[in-house]
């Protein structure tokens, strides 16, 4: 093996003026188009800012260059031989052509080679319909293959992982998921083994693909190699309808793509934000919207009909005025009784800003309750990539509008306080504190009135007097603050299961029963008042938040 | 014209690879001259202007590759000898290794001085065990005598040289894959650049060098550029080493000037083809990846730029005739399935392109060919070439299309007798 001999480069056509590049700039040509990037970009990128599209699988922006799938190979003038555009540094004065026969011809081989030892099993991939390979060969293929021998065969469902599925025979050796878990999450499982045309992906012996990132993996494969083993065979791709959103696994704020089809969430993947996540989310924020479905949800308003909570009388279905009419009147009879120090509420950081707005206001102003508590959700420690051990996505929210931090110490306080008969009401939105075995069920049974909003069936609310069903994560708009203190809207992606409301209806229809005349028709007319109240927040708007959010000031 | 071997002056003599019988014979006094007489910068110089090329294949001159190296001396700078010799055809630096290591070790000490290397890696094939203990010992030898270690000869100049044997993966040869290798990770190459004089072992300058190459700076730093540069043709000088295998009576390693003519070297070093009645096919000049030359072509001379003017390369030397039993099919299936097998994997044309080969040909042979597969075969190649990470690509790309286009009958005729017409005839 030795070096090849080159030939000749061909002449120069006319060239193209180039604009002036200022310091730590160069100017180049890509396809007779000026443009002008920072030093050491690379030509796939240069072409990109022009939005000429290098078709690419190795090369992802977020990890390292491997330069082995060839597909990206463009002409650089007086370069004898075609360059990967992924690891081609952009000079000054250079030429670059993307569209030439040459190229075009060599992406066909490029395409061919993909295709010769693929199984082409597309209509049952769960990649098809967002694989490159599928994109490319109807982009960059010539439609057929001139290969007619025996395919190489590989084990097409191994379990690499607790969570993720490999198909050996799909797999176009890119390497992205070996330089992720290399680069990234840094765990380091996987690696090429064998050679040639039987080189293979697989997990070290021993060292399953199951690190907290795992997931990833499956995002960044450009084909049906990798795929999520919950997701599996679960939905055709081209049904489901993308929202755009925030994860609420953790206080991190990744910005996600809720995916759903028939009124369900069936995907979470990643969405780039460079300030809060780049390409990344973790498995269990992945995961997190099987708890909407693994549990039973609260389909609708109950009652409880019985005179004492004492009696232990079962809920009853009700109507959500009879709900609501029925929980004003329990918490106006305790204050009436006891005074507003009887009165307390519990509520949850996993609310939105503008649920947790309400519940300030209509539950600490209107209805009089004399405090509102936040539990603490934390496990774990956090680590360095992107897991937070504050699992709630709104713990900033809450401080800023002056809930105070979680503290633990809150129900405590509050479960001395019901055992004692100091405490003869409690209001309680998004949380589980039975549960979560912070508050005993009997205890709560003592109250004279528990009225609790919450998504589950759960154990506190076997002990409500009232309870009204809340839509959950990606049931509702809102706004979280991330523990970096960035604002950022989660969004709709579904409609709220049964006869679920957000958690700020279900507190301003409470509101009309003492008083409240502000309409808020939406959730975005809550964020605008909050916005106006909170400095930290001033001037902004769901629309200026957009789909990246915004570090808010002093926040 | 008596020609007096340079590099194989000392194989022949009775334990030629002891330091006494090398040191009875002239061994390390151009080491000791130049230590003494001369600088670094001077010895660069020196290997520049003997025209010395590279003799591991691609024949780059090396004085210009060592001056490729970043000025500064920030970093560590590494040599790493190459003595991965996995060509198929290609068996002269295992004898050099085995036979003569301190020519070899004296060319590396010479060199890594010249290049400020205060370590060497001398990265041996993994089949070569009996090489490497060789070459072990000769370390040893060399260090008790004070050419290796501090200060060696009161010059003020440190050196280590570290043997590593490999695992015997083809691709290893490949001078990244060869640093990747020798850092302890599978034998990928790199993308290039950055080149390693830049980038290169641990992330340090680097040079790469044959072992023939080295060999030959120990004859130039004993009589200089001058002298060197007057043995073989311009641009193509000094001793070169040959290895002929294959249809031929005497195979073997030879050395003669570059520039030697093949059928010379066919017909005289190695003692003329096997077979009276069966006279020469085609010879593949420089090792299994470069392109073959039909018999009326064969009438060449073996250097550098003439092989690039036959449209072939002079490679790594490593002649491989074939008579007229031949069968070309069967020998490009054979180069194939190698190329297969040693293919890394690591991108797309070579990973699938090497496949792809081999079951074409293998059909062709096995007489279910078809009419259209000579030519799929020639754009399979052409869409391998130039388009991989390194040169494998075209070291297997370069023989599928010399052997189909010289002897494109004979593919054709796989086709039309559906099979090999000479195993077809000698069943008949």
């Amino acid at each position: 093996m030795a070096e090849p001999a080159q030939p000749a480069p061909a002449a120069a056509p006319a060239p193209v003026e180039l604009p002036p590049a200022g310091p730590g700039e160069v100017a180049l040509v890509v396809d007779g188009r000026p443009v002008v990037v920072p030093k050491g970009t690379t030509v796939l990128q240069a072409a990109e800012r022009l939005g000429i599209v290098v078709p690419h699988y190795c090369y992802h922006p977020g990890l390292s260059i491997a330069g082995n799938c060839r597909m990206c190979l463009v002409e650089v003038e007086k370069t004898p031989k075609l360059q990967i555009g992924c690891a081609t540094t952009a000079a000054q004065g250079m030429i670059v052509r993307t569209t030439t026969p040459r190229v075009t011809s060599t992406r066909n081989g490029i395409m061919e080679f993909l295709l010769i030892n693929h199984p082409l099993d597309c209509p049952i991939c769960d990649q098809a319909g967002e694989c490159r390979l599928q994109q490319y060969s109807a982009e960059y293929g010539t439609g057929e293959s001139r290969f007619v021998e025996e395919k190489i065969h590989h084990d097409k469902r191994q379990p690499i992982g607790a969570r993720v599925t490999f198909d050996g025979e799909r797999c176009i050796k890119c390497t992205r998921c070996i330089r992720f878990c290399d680069e990234v999450s840094k765990t380091g499982e996987l690696g090429l083994f064998e050679r040639g045309g039987h080189a293979i992906i697989g997990a070290f012996p021993g060292r399953p693909l199951d690190n907290p990132y795992s997931g990833n993996t499956v995002d960044i494969c450009p084909v049906g190699a990798l795929t999520w083993r919950p997701f599996r065979f679960r939905a055709r791709v081209w049904f489901l309808k993308d929202t755009p959103s925030v994860c609420a696994g953790c206080a991190r704020g990744c910005n996600v793509n809720l995916a759903a089809y028939d009124g369900r969430i069936h995907r979470i993947t990643p969405r780039f934000n460079e300030e809060v996540n780049s390409y990344w989310m973790c498995d269990i924020g992945r995961q997190s919207h099987e708890a909407l479905y693994a549990r039973a949800r609260l389909e609708r308003p109950l009652v409880r009909q019985a005179p004492t909570p004492a009696a232990g009388a079962p809920a009853g279905p009700a109507t959500a005025g009879e709900a609501l009419d029925r929980a004003a009147g329990l918490l106006r009879a305790v204050t009436s009784r006891f005074g507003p120090d009887a009165l307390a509420a519990v509520v949850s950081a996993r609310l939105t800003l503008e649920d947790l707005y309400l519940a300030k206001t209509v539950l600490g102003g209107l209805v009089g309750v004399s405090r509102l508590i936040v539990p603490p959700h934390e496990e774990g420690e956090d680590d360095d990539l992107l897991i937070r051990k504050d699992r709630t996505p709104n713990a900033r929210g809450a401080e800023l509008l002056g809930l105070g931090a979680p503290d633990a110490q809150g129900l405590v306080r509050l479960s001395d306080d019901v055992r004692a008969g100091r405490l003869r009401g409690l209001v309680i939105v998004g949380e589980d504190p039975v549960g979560d075995g912070l508050l005993g069920e009997e205890a709560l049974r003592s109250l004279e009135a528990l009225v609790v909003v919450d998504s589950w069936k759960s154990p506190t609310i076997q002990a409500a007097h009232a309870a009204l069903p809340a839509a959950g994560y990606g049931e509702y708009d809102g706004v979280y603050v991330s523990f970096a203190g960035r604002a950022q809207r989660a969004r709709q992606a579904v409609r709220p299961h049964g006869l679920a409301d957000p958690p700020w209806v279900v507190l301003r229809e409470l509101g009309r029963r003492f008083g409240l005349s502000q309409a808020y028709a939406q959730a975005s007319d809550l964020f605008d008042e909050v916005a106006s109240h909170v400095p930290a927040l001033a001037g902004l708007s769901y629309r200026s938040l957009g789909d990246g959010g915004r570090s808010i000031a002093g926040a | 014209m008596a020609y007096e071997p340079l590099l194989l002056r000392n194989i022949h003599r009775e334990d030629s690879r002891s330091i006494d019988v090398y040191l009875a014979h002239g061994g390390y006094q151009g080491l000791r001259r130049a230590l003494k007489e001369t600088t670094p910068e001077a010895m660069v110089e020196e290997v520049k202007n003997s025209g010395l090329r590279g003799r591991g294949g691609a024949g780059f001159s090396t004085g210009m590759k060592w001056s490729f190296l970043p000025k500064g001396l920030e970093k560590p700078r590494y040599l790493c000898v190459n003595a991965d010799e996995s060509e198929p055809g290609t068996f002269k630096d295992r004898l050099l290794i085995e036979k003569d290591p301190h020519l070899v070790l004296e060319g590396t000490i010479l060199s890594a001085w010249a290049i400020q290397s205060r370590t060497a890696f001398f990265y041996i094939r993994g089949e070569f065990y009996a090489g490497e203990r060789i070459f072990r010992r000769a370390i040893e030898e060399a260090r008790a005598h004070g050419f290796l270690g501090t200060n060696i000869l009161g010059s003020g100049f440190d050196l280590e040289v570290i043997p590593y044997r490999g695992a015997g993966a083809y691709i290893c040869g490949e001078e990244t894959a060869l640093l990747e290798s020798l850092e302890g990770k599978r034998g990928l190459p790199r993308i290039k650049p950055p080149f390693p004089a830049i980038v290169g072992l641990y992330g340090c300058p680097t040079i790469i060098n044959n072992v023939e190459t080295l060999a030959n700076v120990t004859l130039i730093a004993e009589r200089g550029a001058a002298w060197y540069a007057s043995i073989g043709r311009p641009k193509n000088t000094g001793p070169k080493l040959f290895c002929l295998s294959g249809h031929v009576k005497r195979p073997g390693v030879f050395e003669a000037p570059l520039g030697t003519p093949l059928l010379t070297l066919l017909n005289e070093h190695a003692g003329g083809m096997l077979h009276r009645d069966r006279p020469l096919k085609a010879c593949v000049p420089g090792g299994s990846s470069m392109k073959v030359l039909p018999a009326e072509r064969c009438d060449v001379l073996m250097d550098f730029d003439s092989l690039a003017a036959a449209g072939t390369m002079l490679g790594s030397a490593g002649g491989m005739v074939m008579d007229s039993s031949t069968c070309m099919v069967a020998a490009l299936l054979n180069l194939a399935e190698f190329y297969e097998h040693e293919s890394c994997g690591q991108c797309t044309p070579c990973r699938e392109g090497t496949g792809w080969f081999t079951k074409i040909l293998r059909r062709l042979e096995g007489g279910q060919g078809r009419a259209e597969d000579p030519d799929l075969l020639l754009d399979v190649a052409r869409k391998v070439e130039g388009n991989t990470i390194c040169p494998f690509g075209e070291a297997i790309a370069w023989p599928v299309q010399s052997y189909v286009t010289e002897f494109r009958s004979e593919f054709d005729a796989h086709v039309a007798r559906k099979g090999c017409p000479l195993a077809v005839a000698a069943r008949s």
